[in-house]
């Protein structure tokens, strides 16, 4: 029987562009760091909000209620530990529960335990070690064949903006046709935080097309990705609809725009320190190292939030319930008595101490094991098909902005061909 | 290759590296963690581990 894929609707304004609008959510600030420094020497609970620090762009989802950042390793740990007080629902379903819907980020125990594990599942570190060859190898190599002749290149326009999305689209056997409209969509669903009318259209149009997609698979099932959750079971009960296609939703964002940046940053540390790009291009074995240390150094999501679900209290401070925590996880990451020389970009550095750029506590990410696998795979494919990478000169240098998710706009860059 | 998964979250345990926040100092074989020992990346015990084929 032939399959016909179900068609994901563009938004009503097509001339709507929510990359250069997203900038108004994430941020445009070239260091959020020098602050946090400021922040972390005056205590680890402070009263305020994380964005309101760099961003006079209004919250229109949580910006109304009572909030505190948390600053440091330890009490970022801390919090990120302890679900029973520290929950994610009341926080989430004002920000991501609007944009996704009702995904495992939304959910505290027992719901989020049983969701959790069919979905981390299909994501653990033995199952996505097969997708490197299958779904991100071929991927990589041929957008580095659309510009490896010319010697010179944007990373990030031309490789590092479009690989982890096209390999969710792989994943899912979403056609290319349609790839353009599902990145967009994917961007703009989460453009509720500032009020857009476009974030929920994305939201919903995202979902009739997952719900389609759903049911065709369920009909004609194959070996990818949403026939496999389609017809999962768990305790003998399939997945809600409504959870699978949220989870769907936030796979576009959380899979793919998280990487995005995660590579971006990596090539940014290596290249910015040509003496480290040649120590890796000179031995391999030291891409994790070089992956952890972009991570902790430029993590791609600076910040998140937990909702204190009792009175309680957290080094010292009453926090009542209700009140919204801003893990700033930036902080945790550059926390001088946890990683010396903490802003110093420095693959060498000694790593007794775990990052937490994907978090910790029940709800690391998911997707880690993935992330990790695509920007390993996306970094041999540049040192196997190039020699003599360099910034370019006559271009501006990569500059990283953003307060909460970071990244810089391009990443010029010249070579000869391996 | 073989290694201890967390099925809960997926970490894999490295006896190389062992789990020094964790109190666990490199080199210490799997057999040697205490049962109340915690994944460190999401906290599931001990049992929730598998050995898997990476």
């Amino acid at each position: 029987m032939m399959t016909v894929m179900p068609k994901l609707a563009d938004l009503v304004d097509q001339s709507f562009d929510p990359f250069e609008v997203e900038k108004l959510s994430t941020g445009d600030s070239p260091d959020p760091y020098p602050r946090i420094h400021e922040l972390m020497k005056q205590g680890t609970v402070i009263k305020g909000s994380y964005r309101t620090q760099f961003s006079d762009v209004p919250d229109v989802q949580i910006g109304h209620m009572d909030q505190y950042m948390v600053l440091g390793y330890d009490t970022n740990l801390k919090v990120l530990t302890n679900p029973e007080v520290f929950g994610n629902h009341g926080a989430f379903q004002h920000t991501l529960g609007k944009s996704f819907g009702r995904t495992v980020t939304v959910m505290d125990a027992p719901e989020h335990t049983r969701f959790r594990k069919i979905f981390q599942k299909a994501f653990l570190p033995n199952v996505v070690a097969k997708w490197g060859e299958t779904f991100v190898d071929p991927v990589v190599n041929r957008l580095m064949d659309a510009f490896i002749d010319r010697g010179e290149a944007d990373l990030i326009e031309e490789f590092t903006h479009h690989y982890p999305f096209q390999v969710i689209y792989s994943q899912l056997q979403i056609g290319r046709e349609q790839t353009k409209v599902f990145h967009k969509l994917a961007i703009a669903q989460l453009l509720s935080a500032i009020g857009a009318p476009q974030g929920p259209e994305a939201t919903d149009k995202l979902g009739d097309f997952f719900m389609a997609l759903l049911a065709q698979r369920r009909a004609e099932p194959g070996n990818d990705l949403v026939s496999h959750l389609a017809t999962v079971e768990a305790d003998g009960e399939r997945l809600p609809d409504e959870v699978l296609i949220s989870f769907l939703r936030q796979l576009m964002n959380a899979g793919g725009d998280t990487t995005f940046r995660g590579t971006s940053v990596l090539l940014t540390g290596l290249l910015t320190h040509p003496e480290q790009w040649e120590a890796v291009a000179a031995d391999r074995s030291l891409i994790p190292q070089a992956i952890e240390e972009a991570l902790r150094w430029e993590g791609p999501v600076s910040n998140t939030v937990r909702y204190v679900s009792e009175d309680t209290e957290l080094d010292g401070f009453f926090l009542p319930e209700g009140t919204i925590l801003n893990m700033v996880l930036g902080s945790a990451n550059r926390d001088p008595s946890k990683y010396p020389d903490p802003d110093t970009f420095n693959i060498f550095r000694e790593r007794k101490v775990r990052n937490l750029a994907f978090a910790n506590g029940p709800h690391v990410c998911i997707g880690q094991h993935l992330a990790r696998l695509e920007m390993t795979r996306a970094l041999h494919a540049i040192l196997d098909h190039t020699r003599n990478l360099r910034l370019d000169p006559d271009k501006p240098a990569p500059d990283i902005r953003g307060h909460l998710l970071r990244v810089p706009d391009h990443i010029y860059v010249k070579f000869d061909k391996a | 290759m073989k290694q201890w998964m967390c099925v809960q979250c997926g970490y894999l345990y490295d006896q190389a590296v062992g789990d020094p926040m964790g109190d666990i100092p490199p080199g210490t074989a799997w057999e040697d963690i205490p049962d109340d020992w915690k994944c460190p990346d999401c906290g599931a015990l001990k049992a929730e581990f598998e050995m898997v084929e990476i």
